[in-house]
């Protein structure tokens, strides 16, 4: 019986670190909060470290 | 460019026939499409005998020389005008390489592996620097070396967006190195749409869409592919980001606007603009005594404000990523938060400048900054050669540098 492949980690981590993101957005553009650039590079450096890391903990769970 | 290798499949004879072989087992291109069978001789690149690409090798096998000789003759093409490069990535792209038969064959592409990541560097670097080295100066250098960072980052990308290295035959790379470019463009172009849409007010949505496809990757994640869409929804949050933390709007227009009110009736509230240069000019202005607040909104570009040497000038401005001068202060950066408030000396009118601006300057002077729109942007020059300061207010309300 085969047993159901894992989830692509890093496609997965992207997935939420993006809808994240967009709420974030989405309640700026909502005016709920008040993003600044002071605010955003570092969601953004997390958001793109996060994914990196997940790629990467993925590729070595592969080899 | 190649080394002969012993290699039992690779007969001396250019056109050696299946005697001329000691592995008989291993068919070569000779003996597939050689004279004998009745179809023409295919130049294929040899996978055994070769440094680079196994061009060299290819074409002596063909033309029945020493391989030896054809390296000699690229190396002379290569230093005669820097043709044999050119040569030589044609083939490397045009030419297909040998079937990967027989036990030497096979092993030669077991290695390809780490044999086209490295013909990938070296062409990258022959592209940087042959301008330089061969000749063709600048102008030829304005072409290569950009194509060479576009296939450095078209590989990148297809690297990201596969989850795989380059690999294959050249022409399998520059397909991927061109399918990289591709998903470049089309993020590259995201980028822009999302970035209008944001300023022209259709954030919301493309904050909605972002979301959505966060939850399109959740999915695909367990039930399928989808990785593809991190990059292209990556570019589409940073442009609604970027637009949001700077808090550009495209309300007003574009292009150059100039004011030059001459009455105080004449003055608006508040003038937008979306993206260009705007000039209000006062020093016509009969300004009445007491304050007259004037708004300034730009979402992209130069803001300058004129006033008579008369007038007190008290500013606030937002600026998500750009720079202010107010007479003689300034300051720059993001997220930047001015404020400067001073009292008017005694009968002297106050301008109270509140300025929002996403991307840009603003600047406020008694002279109009050299050239004005001629001489397009603002250089931090003054007509009369120094900055102005700021003499219509009561000098002890005046804040020391700027803030």
């Amino acid at each position: 019986m085969n047993r159901p492949s894992p989830p692509d980690a890093a496609a997965l981590v992207a997935g939420l670190v993006l809808v994240t993101f967009g709420a974030v957005l989405l309640l700026d553009r909502l005016e709920v909060l008040d993003l600044r650039f002071g605010t955003l590079a570092p969601i953004a450096c997390a958001a793109v470290g996060a994914v990196l890391l997940a790629t990467g903990l993925t590729r070595r769970d592969r080899a | 460019m190649d080394t002969p290798q012993n290699d039992p499949n690779q007969p001396q004879s250019p056109i050696g026939g299946p005697g001329d072989d000691p592995n008989p087992t291993a068919p070569t291109v000779e003996q597939s499409a050689g004279p004998d069978s009745g179809e023409p001789r295919r130049l294929t690149r040899s996978r055994t005998d070769r440094v680079l690409g196994g061009v060299c090798g290819g074409v002596a096998r063909y033309f029945g020389i020493d391989p030896v000789i054809a390296r000699i003759v690229a190396v002379g093409l290569v230093l005669l005008g820097g043709a044999g490069v050119l040569l030589y990535l044609a083939a490397l792209l045009l030419v297909p390489a040998d079937p990967a038969t027989g036990t030497a064959g096979v092993a030669a592409a077991t290695s390809d592996r780490g044999r086209t990541l490295g013909i990938v560097a070296v062409v990258v670097v022959l592209l940087f620097t042959w301008p330089f080295l061969v000749g063709g100066g600048f102008l030829l250098a304005g072409i290569l070396v950009p194509i060479a960072v576009l296939a450095v980052l078209g590989l990148v990308i297809w690297w990201l967006v596969s989850g795989a290295s380059p690999e294959g035959e050249p022409r399998d790379v520059a397909k991927q190195a061109l399918l990289g470019v591709g998903v470049l463009i089309g993020c590259a172009a995201l980028f822009a749409g999302g970035f209008i849409a944001t300023a022209a007010g259709g954030g919301a949505i493309a904050a909605s869409l972002v979301i959505a496809a966060g939850l399109v990757l959740v999915v695909g994640a367990f039930a399928g592919r989808a990785r593809w869409l991190v990059l292209p929804a990556l570019s589409l949050a940073m442009a609604v980001g970027i637009v949001s933390a700077a808090g550009i709007d495209f309300d007003g227009g574009f292009g150059e606007r100039e004011y030059r009110p001459t009455a105080s009736s004449d003055i608006r509230d508040r003038y937008e603009l979306a993206a260009g240069e705007l000039v209000l000019d006062l020093r016509g202005t009969d300004l009445p005594a007491g304050d007259t607040p004037i708004a300034l909104d730009i979402g992209m570009g130069e803001a300058t404000l004129l006033v008579p040497d008369d007038v007190c000038v008290a500013s606030r401005a937002d600026i998500g990523v750009g720079a202010i001068d107010v007479f003689d202060r300034q300051n720059e950066g993001v997220d930047l938060d001015w404020e400067d408030l001073p009292r008017a000396a005694d009968g002297n009118s106050r301008v109270i400048l509140d300025a929002e601006v996403g991307m840009g300057e603003v600047h406020v002077a008694n002279d109009r900054p050299f050239g004005g729109f001629e001489s397009g942007r603002f250089d931090g020059s003054f007509d009369s050669g120094d900055r102005s300061a700021n003499t219509g207010c009561e000098p002890s309300t005046l804040s020391v540098g700027g803030r």
